[in-house]
Parts: C-alpha cells; structure tokens; sequence
C-alpha cells in the first residue's frame, strides 16, 4: 500500500516536471512546482507514517508550508508584480523539449539501476524519477530564457536531491533539513528581487541578453 | 611545569586569537589596539615558548587535541616533538624582541587605520606558523599553511597605495599558491597509498617507493623551497620582505622561512624513507646556487632591505646546504656524520633568525628616521643613531660568519660537516664536498664585503641627504629588542656548546640518526669528528684578542694631548658627501669581475648644449639584468596568458550556455559513472 | 685544562711577544733584498724599528668626519692579527693556543680584522678609504675559496685541523713529497702574495690611486694609529710565513721543549721564513703590478692548483 502510494506520488512528480517543459503561461507553471512540492510533502509523510520516524513528518510540514504554498505564493506575487504573464519563444520548440525530455528520463531510470536501492521495486522509481527531475531541471534551464522559469528550474533540482534524500536514505538530520529550507527560502527572496531589478533596468526578463558574462 | 606544557600551545593560540578580536574591537583606539595586539602576542610568545624549552630539555613529545568537532568528526591533534620545539623556540625567540619592537614602530611609522589590519594579522601570522610545526595531520597543517600565506600577505600589503606593495603581495600570492598546489598534490597522493591523513602514517617513511618517491620528493622540494627561498623559485623574497613593515620583514626572514625549512626537514629528509644520494645531491647544489647567488645579489642592491632579504636568501642556501650534506650521509648510512650535518643547518637556523632579526630591527629603526630605504642617502648615522649603528655593527659581524660572534659557530659546523663528509664519502661524487665548502668559504667573504659596504656607506662618514643629516636616535622601546638580541648574537658566539648540547634531543628524535652530536665540548666549545678532528673554543681566543687589545692600550696610551681633530684631506677640496665613495662604486668591482652572473647593462648620456666638451649634465644608468625573472618567470607567466587566452573560447559569455555545460556534464558522468555497474 | 691555563697564557705572550718582535724585521730585509736586486743599498735592517718607534711618539691626528670606528679599526686589526699568530706553530711544532681553534678560527679572526680595518677605512668621507676598502674585500673574498681549499688539502691529508697536531704528524711521519703538497704550496704562495698586498697584485709602496689597494685603506691613519696598522700587517706577512713554512717544510721544528730543540728551531724557522722572503722578492721584483681586473684570473689560477690538489690526493 505504501509503496503504490509511493510510487504514484513519484510518477506524479514526473507529470508535473513535464507539463512545465511544455508551459507557456508563467502562472501555471508556478502552480505546478507547486503541486509537486506538495506531492513531495506526501511523500515524506508517508514514509513517516509507514517507518514510524516522526521527524519526517515535521519535515514534510516544512516542506508543503514552504515549497507547497508559500513560494509559489511568493513568485505569483512576484510576476504579478512584474505584469510579465507569458514565457517567450524558448531555444527549443515544445515537441522537441519534449522529446529530449523523455531522453533525459531514460536515462535518469538507466542510471538508478546502478544504484543498490534503486535496482527494483519502489527505491527504482524514486531514484529514477529523482534523477529524471534533475537533469529535466537543468535542461530546463539550460533552454528558458525568462528568469522566473529558471528558479522554477532550480527548485525543481532542489526537490529532486530531497526525494532520493528522503526517499532512499534514512533522511538527512533535522538540522541539515532545517538549513536547506532556509537557503531555498533565501534563494528565492534574493531571485526575487533580483528579477524585479533585472526587468527594471532592461525592461525585460529575458536572461539571453546578459550576454556579456566574460572576462 | 609539566601541565603548563601540556597546554602551553593550545593556550598560546587562544591567546592570540583573543588578542587578535580584541585588536580588532579596539580598530578606533590605535593606541589600545596596538598594545592588545602586541602584548597577547607576546604573552602568547612566552607561552609557547615555555612548551618548547620543556619538549627540548626532556626530549619527550607533548601531544594533545587543538579542536574537536564531534559531530563531522573533524579531530585536529597537535605533536610538539623535539624538532617542532626547536624551531618554535626559534620563532619566538624573534617574535618577542619583534613585538615589543613594534609597540613604538607601529605608533610611528604605521597608519592608524592600519593598525587593527596589522595587529590582527601579526597574531594570526605567529598563530598560524605555530600550527605547522605542531600539527600532525595533513588538514591541519594545509589550513594553517594557507593561513600563513594569506596573513602575510595582508602584512605585505599593508601600504597597498603603493604599486610596488600590491605586486609584492600579488606576486607572493601567486607564488606560495603553486607552492601550496605542490604541497596538496604531494600530500595526496601520499595519502591515497598510506590510507590515512595523520602524520605519524604519512611520513613514517615506507609508503611509496621507485620513481613515484622521486616524483613526491621533487613536489615537495618545490612546494617547501617556496616559502624557504631556494633558488630559482625566490622571486617573491625581494620584493615582499621590504614591502612589509620593518619589524614584520624581520619577522619573515626569521620565521616564514624557518617554515619552509621545517617542510623540508620533516618530509623531504625525514618522511619518504632514507634519502637517495640524488636528492642530497640537489639539495646540495640548490644550497650553494642560493647561497653564492643570494650573497652576489645582495652586492648590487642600494635598498637596505632588499638587500637583507638577498641575504635571506643566502643562508638559506646555507642551511639547506647543510642538510644536503646530512641526507649524503644518510644515503651512505653513516648516521653520526649526519648527525653533525643536521647540528649544522639546525644551529644556523637559529642563529641567522637571532642576526637577521637584529639586522630588520635595526634597518627599520633607519628607515624610520631616515624616511628613505637606500642606502646611498644614509651616511653619518652612526653619529646621530649611536646605539642602532652599534647593533647594526654586531649584526653585520655575526653576519659575516667572524669569530667571537654567532655567525661563525654555525658556519664552523658547516664546514666541518663538508669537510668529514668528504672523507666517508666514496667515489667521485666526494669532490662535491670541497667545491661546496670553496663556494661557502666564497660566499662568507663576500657576505663580509656586503655587509662592510651596507655599515660603512650607510652608517659612517658624513651624511648624503638632509633627511640623514636629520636622524635623531629611536625611542627605548625599540632599542631594547635589538640589544637583547644583539647580547645573544654575543652569548650564542661565545658559548656555541650550549646550542649544540640543546640539540641533542632534537637530533635524538630524528629517524636513523645516531644518539647525541657528541660535539659539544662543555659549554664553551664545539669538537667534531672522530679523535678530534677539529674544535674550537670562541670564548678562550675571545680572551686573547682582548688580551691584545689591553697590550695595544698599553703601548698608545701615554698621550698628554687628546688626538687633533682636522677635516679629512680632499686633495684641496673641500670634503662633502658627494666626494665619498658610493655603495654602487663599492661594489663596482665585484660586479665587473662576476660579469657573467649580473649582465649588467650600463647607459652613460651626457647633455650639452654648447658644445660635446662642456657637458652641462652626465646621466648614469646602470643596472643588474634580473636572470630569473626574464629568462625563466617572464616567459612562463607568457605562455600561461597565452594557454588562457586559448581558453577563452568556451567563455561565451551567455548564461544558458554555461549552464548546457553543466547538464551536458551532469548527463555524461552520471552514465558513466552511474550506468556503468 | 685550567692547571696548563697559566703554562698556555705564558707561552701565548712569549709566541705573540716573539713575533712581535720579529715582524718589523722581516718587513724590513725583504725591502733590503728588493733594494739590492735593484742596484741600491736599501734602508738599513734596524727601519721597521725605527721607523715604529717614531710614529709611536707622533700626535695622533684623526678626522672630523669620523667615529669612534675609525680609531677602533687600526685596534681591532691589531689584536686579531696577534691573537691569531698564537694559533700557527712557529719555533715549537705546537700552537699555544692550538686548544682554542685550528685553520678555520685562523682564517675567520684574520677575516674580522679585515672587516674592522675595511670598515674603519670608510669612515673619513675619503674616496680613497672607500677604494681601497672595495678593493680591498673584493680581493679578499675571491682569495679566500683558494685559502681554505689548499688549507683542506693539507688538513684533510693529515686528518686534523689543528694545526700543532697536523704539524706533529708531519714531522712523525718523516719528509714525503707527494705532487698534492707542491701544488697547494703554489697555490697558497700565491694566496700569501695577494694577502700580504705584494706585487704582483698589489704595491706596498706606492701611493697611486690606480694601484693603490691596502695602502688606500690605510691613507688617513696617522702617529699611532699608523704605527699599529704597519706592525699588524709586518705580523699577518709573518704569520703566513711561518703557516706555509712549517705546513709544508716542518723540517728543524722543535718537537721537545728542550733548549737544543727550540735553538735549533728557531735557527730552522729563521732559516726557513728568509728563504720564502727570498721567494717573495723575487717574485715582487721580477713581476709587474697586475691591473685590478687581471687579480681575479690569478686568485682562479690559485683555486685552480688547491682543487687539484685535492683530487689528486684523494681520487
């Protein structure tokens, strides 16, 4: 039971990343990291529940208050803010991120094989998916140009490193726990702001101009 | 006593780091800084120092925990052996006259708003090299290496509006990191086959063996030989011990140096098994190449603390010579003739620290009232600076290696060991020994012409600037550093056997060495080798030179009348300094004659208007062409803009490709390593 | 040792006294001998004495320009030099202060009175104290390699530094000629040539200051101060002398404290020391004044012969 719970949570982790590769309009893409920091939030919760660690459970607290609803509260505010609602033309058209997308998986899935946990049953799903989140994070990066998508982005890979964390092994300590949520929190704050800045001065959030990151 | 030493070191550090946040609390009050900062230092100084004559005098190690974090495991032990207590005797042995010393410098010619930046990094600076020669682990030691290298940089940048300051500390920056890279490399790869990071294991000296134990030896001869000066990597030397403030140059000489040699000591000659006869070899030549080449440097500058940082150099060839010699004995295993090779290079270590700290001090005093470092504007001193000029005087004689003082002790146990090496050593390779005492015996002459030259030309006769002519005498606080260093440049000249009794236990302590020197002849005399091959007692011909000195008193003192004072004859003139003799023209010859080593270059332009026969001006430009820095730095640092230039290619300049690099990465190593099972 | 303490001290002033003594003269007949191959008569054997004797009494005039250095210089070399003749056996085949040191304590005292004439030369404002300083320590430095090469050599064979017990050895071993000897003697000759200040490499008796080279250290020294200077250089010549002469012809040395020993050393010894004056003259008279620059290829000749000395004892 647990495990399909699991599992289901896992898969439907995978659906939201995909369905932010092939999003246009930035608020909803923004309800989808949320809804996949909530599904994390169960993940965490159910572990607990089945393994018996209450601290997970606090664990999966601050992960739903503060990835589930108050950054995405945050970044809706922020594009609000900014009055910037759709994402530009990316470097590539949706079919094809889409299919690099569905590589990228595969390789996440071939990968987690290699791991003693990850060879079969739930461990295989939760640290392929893991993995998928994470280079779908990057390509995700690697391919948007509005600032907003990118710490989508980020966080994304940030949920991806707490899923294997949480999932596979017996949990990071509270204390380290504690720590990354601050820094995620103080990332966002700092991008946030950053990206009010960066579409004041170039009246624009369009990162691809920053082009003279050189020495 | 015991307890003390059990935490004197730990309590020493708290101490320093206590002085250091009290300095910088107190950075508005540059008075109340200054004393926090120099006093903890000093108290710290004498805590340590406590510990290390402890560890000497018994011979047993003191070991203890400097900082343990539970949680992440981190534990950093700390081991005074004997040979760390020697060195750290050695170091704060120059770290309280320089402290007290800089009570009265620093109030003078520093900054206030440097004065926090300088009392905070002085305390981290000697905090620091403690951990080195206390730490037995690899972490410690690289973190407390890497905070030396940034302290003192701070120190060297300290008058950072001048440009040649920021280069000075660029360029030992630069430098003390590749060193620094070596040292990790090294250390690494050790660790990789030991399995462990602690000392002890590390450096037992059976971990690696064949070309990888040559290979290690090599980095760790360049990583060491960096911060210890050996030539061809001692570019950084010149330009920022006098960038430095005075009694912080005095400071680098003695100390930052005897950190290098302390690398070189525990793991080149100590740590990688018994030494191959190759390496004694290059130890050997890389000391008289330092030492003949420190000394003919030294010879052609004008600047009195460059020239004393050439001279750094070379007794630093000097002490490294010196444990070449002992690493040739130890390759042919004859234990007790490295012995007396150790007892050599360790003796200069703490002699040339005592001279070259008392030479700084007294340079800074000078340089302070003159408000100028080159000699060639000094003059007349001794007579307004009567007790700096006196203390400079006993530190050029130690410095020369002349008897009754104690450069000649160290120097003596050098060509003593030279000299009993060649004896036990088969073969041709034997001829090295002679040809290395002529290049010593070489290189303490001209030290002694160097050092005539910087006494005479700065010191005597009359003043060639106003600002000489100006010099009024330092306050007492700096003049009682120099004379107790100057009273122990006197006592270890006079009493040398008690240095080399004191070494025993240190030499003991070191592996395949053979028990006890056996070479001191009581306190007052030193005697080598088997039946007595040579020895020496300083203090019984020390009596009768002053026996002569009483007969020649005798024999010129029945005078009347006082001697006539006249002006010196000008050939009809009228004497002024510019009719003095010059540090340039005093060197000239040496310079003409050493052509091949110095390239010099000259340029002679005479203005005329009227005519070519009445020049109105004539313009003389000569300069020393710097070898290492042409034909070795400049082309390296070349092709390494050129290498980089190339590189520029992958910077784009744009974000998302960056961050393709980073998922292309992410992609490859995670099939490669992860899919791959 | 402190039971010998008042025999040592005695035998120290006798040795110093004796030499002392005796340096004047032997200043003196080699500028009698220099004369006599020159077709003159010369100054007669007593001049040093005399000559010592009235700067004695003379007033001692000294610079306004200078310190307490330029009178401690003329002082300082003296003792030095004195005190260093009780290290080198002379008339007895021992040292009286042969306890106290061996070849490398004689070289460095010799090189601290250097320093201190060198030093106090700088101290009137004069360029030529200045020149003859440089010149002075620039000829030093590069005689002493060969100096304590050659000196290595003969300690090295002996297996001793000390120079009462390496002479002992020598003359228990018996006369040996092996070609090491003859070429650390040529090459430590030439070493006492340009330590002494003789032609060809500098001219005791000129006053020019394009060959002056010890003569311009001690230019402004007057009365006493002179006195002392030209005596402790009559004793550094001495103390060479008799260095080279009983390193490599021990023959006559006293070797027991009997009163037939020490006449017929101190016979071997003035013997021995006159005909290496005759040596020195000749080579004085019949070479010419190096130029300053040609010194150098001469003191890598002396180098040269003391390193091959060595090999060729040792390979």
């Amino acid at each position: 039971m647990t495990a399909n719970v699991l599992t289901l949570c896992a898969a439907g982790m995978l659906v939201t990343a995909y369905l932010m590769v092939g999003q246009k309009a930035l608020l909803t893409t923004i309800r989808l990291y949320g809804l996949q920091s909530l599904l994390l939030g169960l993940v965490a919760a159910t572990i607990a529940i089945a393994e018996s660690r209450p601290e997970l459970l606090i664990t999966a607290a601050l992960t739903v208050t503060l990835k589930g609803i108050l950054i995405p509260w945050f970044l809706m505010r922020t594009v609000d803010r900014i009055g910037i609602h759709r994402e530009i033309e990316p470097f590539l058209n949706v079919p094809a991120s889409l299919l690099i997308c569905l590589g990228l998986t595969v390789v996440g899935y071939r990968v987690s094989t290699g791991f003693e946990q990850g060879a079969r049953g739930v461990g295989h799903h939760l640290i392929g998916v893991a993995l998928s989140l994470l280079l779908i994070g990057l390509f995700l990066m690697v391919t948007r140009k509005k600032a907003i998508t990118q710490i989508l982005a980020l966080l994304t890979v940030e949920n991806a490193v707490f899923l294997v964390a949480v999932g596979v092994t017996s949990g990071m300590p509270l204390i380290v726990e504690l720590g990354i949520s601050f820094d995620v929190i103080l990332a966002v704050l700092v991008l946030g702001v950053l990206v009010q800045r960066i579409v004041g001065r170039f009246e624009s959030m369009d990162v691809s101009r920053l082009s003279q990151l050189k020495g | 006593m015991a307890t003390l030493a059990a935490i004197g070191l730990p309590a020493a550090i708290l101490v320093r780091l206590f002085a250091a946040a009290t300095a910088l609390a107190l950075a508005r009050r540059p008075r109340a800084c200054r004393g926090a900062a120099l006093v903890g230092s000093m108290l710290a100084s004498l805590l340590t120092v406590t510990t290390a004559v402890e560890v000497v005098a018994s011979g047993h190690s003191v070991e203890g925990a400097l900082f343990r974090h539970a949680a992440s495991g981190t534990v950093f032990d700390y081991a005074v052996t004997p040979l760390s207590a020697w060195f750290l005797m050695v170091l704060e042995v120059i770290a309280l006259p320089v402290a007290l010393y800089s009570v009265a410098y620093f109030s003078h010619s520093l900054a206030a708003s440097r004065t926090a930046v300088v009392g905070v990094a002085f305390n981290v600076l000697l905090a620091s090299v403690e951990v080195v020669f206390v730490s037995s682990d690899v972490i410690a030691f690289l973190s407390a290496w890497e905070v030396m290298t940034l302290a003192t940089t701070a120190l060297v940048a300290t008058e950072h509006q001048e440009r040649a300051s920021r280069r000075a500390a660029y360029l030992y920056l630069v430098m003390s990191h590749v060193g620094t890279g070596c040292l990790v490399t090294g250390f690494l790869v050790l660790a990789g086959h030991a399995g462990s990071l602690s000392f002890p294991v590390l450096l037992s000296g059976r971990v690696v063996s064949g070309p990888l134990r040559d290979g290690l030896f090599v980095l760790f001869f360049v990583g060491f030989g960096v911060k210890a000066g050996i030539i061809p990597v001692h570019v950084w030397l010149p330009e920022a011990h006098p960038a430095a403030p005075s009694s912080v140059s005095a400071l680098m000489s003695a100390v930052l140096i005897t950190a290098g040699i302390y690398g070189l000591y525990r793991v080149c000659a100590f740590g990688l098994g018994i030494p191959d006869q190759n390496w004694a070899l290059a130890f050997m030549f890389a000391g008289m190449l330092s030492g003949i080449l420190g000394v003919l440097y030294a010879l052609t500058q004008t600047d009195l603390k460059r020239l004393l940082a050439y001279s750094t150099i070379e007794n630093s060839g000097i002490i490294v010579l010196g444990l070449g010699a002992a690493m040739m004995a130890m390759s042919l295993e004859r234990p007790a003739l490295a012995t007396a090779a150790v007892a050599a290079s360790l003796t200069h270590v703490l002699n040339h620290a005592v001279f070259k700290g008392l030479l700084f001090l007294a340079a800074g005093s000078v340089v302070m009232a003159t408000g100028t470092r080159q000699i060639e504007l000094f003059g007349g001193l001794l007579k307004r600076m009567p007790w700096t000029g006196l203390f400079f005087l006993i530190g050029a004689l130690a410095i020369s290696g002349l008897p009754l003082l104690n450069g000649f002790p160290s120097e003596w146990l050098t060509f003593q060991a030279l000299l009993l090496g060649f004896t036990a050593t088969p073969g041709l390779v034997r001829l090295n020994f002679p040809l290395a005492g002529a290049l010593l015996a070489l290189t303490s002459a001209l030290a002694a012409a160097c050092f005539v030259r910087a006494f005479g030309i700065g010191f005597l006769a009359l003043p060639r600037s106003s600002s000489a002519s100006r010099a009024h005498e330092s306050p007492l606080l700096m003049l009682v550093p120099q004379a107790f260093l100057a009273m122990l440049c006197v006592a270890l000249g006079l009493l040398p056997g008690v240095t080399l009794s004191a070494l025993d236990t240190v030499v003991v302590s070191l592996p395949g060495l053979q028990t006890t020197t056996s070479m001191a002849d009581g306190a007052l005399g030193m005697a080598s080798g088997v039946g007595r091959f040579d020895y020496v007692v300083p203090g019984g011909f020390g009596l009768a030179v002053l026996g002569a000195l009483l007969f020649v008193a005798a024999v010129t003192a029945r005078r009347a009348t006082a001697p006539r004072q006249v002006p010196t004859w000008a050939c009809g003139g009228e004497v002024t300094a510019r009719t003095e003799y010059t540090a340039t023209a005093f060197s000239k010859p040496l310079l003409m004659i050493f052509k091949a080593v110095y390239r010099p270059r000259r340029e002679v332009d005479a203005l005329a208007e009227v005519s070519p026969y009445f020049p109105q001006e004539v313009r003389y430009r000569a300069e020393v062409e710097p070898t290492f820095e042409r034909y070795i730095y400049a082309p390296l640092v070349r092709a390494v803009i050129r290498g980089a230039g190339a590189m520029r290619v992958l910077q784009a300049g744009s974000l998302h490709t960056y961050l393709a690099y980073v998922l292309v990465l992410a992609v490859v190593l995670l099939v490669w390593l992860g899919g791959t099972r | 040792m402190s039971a010998e303490a008042p025999f040592t001290i005695a035998a120290a002033l006798l040795q110093a006294g004796g030499i002392l003594a005796a340096a004047p003269l032997l200043k003196t007949v080699i500028k009698k001998m220099k004369a006599r191959l020159q077709n003159r008569r010369g100054p007669p054997l007593l001049q040093g004495y005399y000559d010592l004797a009235k700067l004695l009494r003379k007033e001692s005039v000294r610079s306004e320009t200078a310190s307490w250095v330029y009178a401690a210089g003329p002082r300082v070399y003296f003792a030095a030099v004195v005190a260093a003749s009780t290290l080198v056996p002379v008339v007895v085949a021992a040292a009286p202060l042969e306890q106290t040191g061996g070849v490398l304590l004689l070289v460095g005292t010799l090189a601290l009175g250097r320093f201190a004439l060198a030093t106090a030369a700088l101290d009137t404002g004069s360029p030529f104290g200045g020149m003859g300083a440089s010149r002075d320590m620039t000829i030093a430095a590069l005689a002493e390699p060969a100096l304590m090469l050659g000196l290595f050599a003969s300690a090295l064979a002996a297996g001793t530094m000390n120079l009462g017990v390496l002479v002992r050895g020598l003359v228990q071993q018996g006369p040996s000629w092996h070609p090491s000897d003859l070429l650390a003697f040529a090459g430590l000759f030439i070493i006492v040539i340009a330590e002494t200040g003789r032609i060809p490499v500098d001219n005791p008796a000129t006053h020019l200051e394009l060959t002056m080279i010890h003569e311009a250290m001690v230019l402004e020294y007057a009365g006493p101060d002179l006195a002392l200077v030209e005596w402790a250089s009559a004793v550094k010549e001495l103390v060479y002398l008799s260095l080279l002469v009983n390193l490599f012809m021990p023959i006559g040395i006293a070797m027991k404290l009997e009163p037939v020993a020490l006449l017929v050393g101190l016979a071997a010894w003035a013997g021995k020391v006159s005909l290496l004056a005759v040596a020195v003259t000749l080579v004085e008279s019949t070479n010419a004044k190096l130029r300053l620059f040609r010194v150098p290829e001469l003191m890598a000749v002396s180098l040269g012969l003391a390193f091959l000395a060595l090999a060729i004892r040792f390979l």
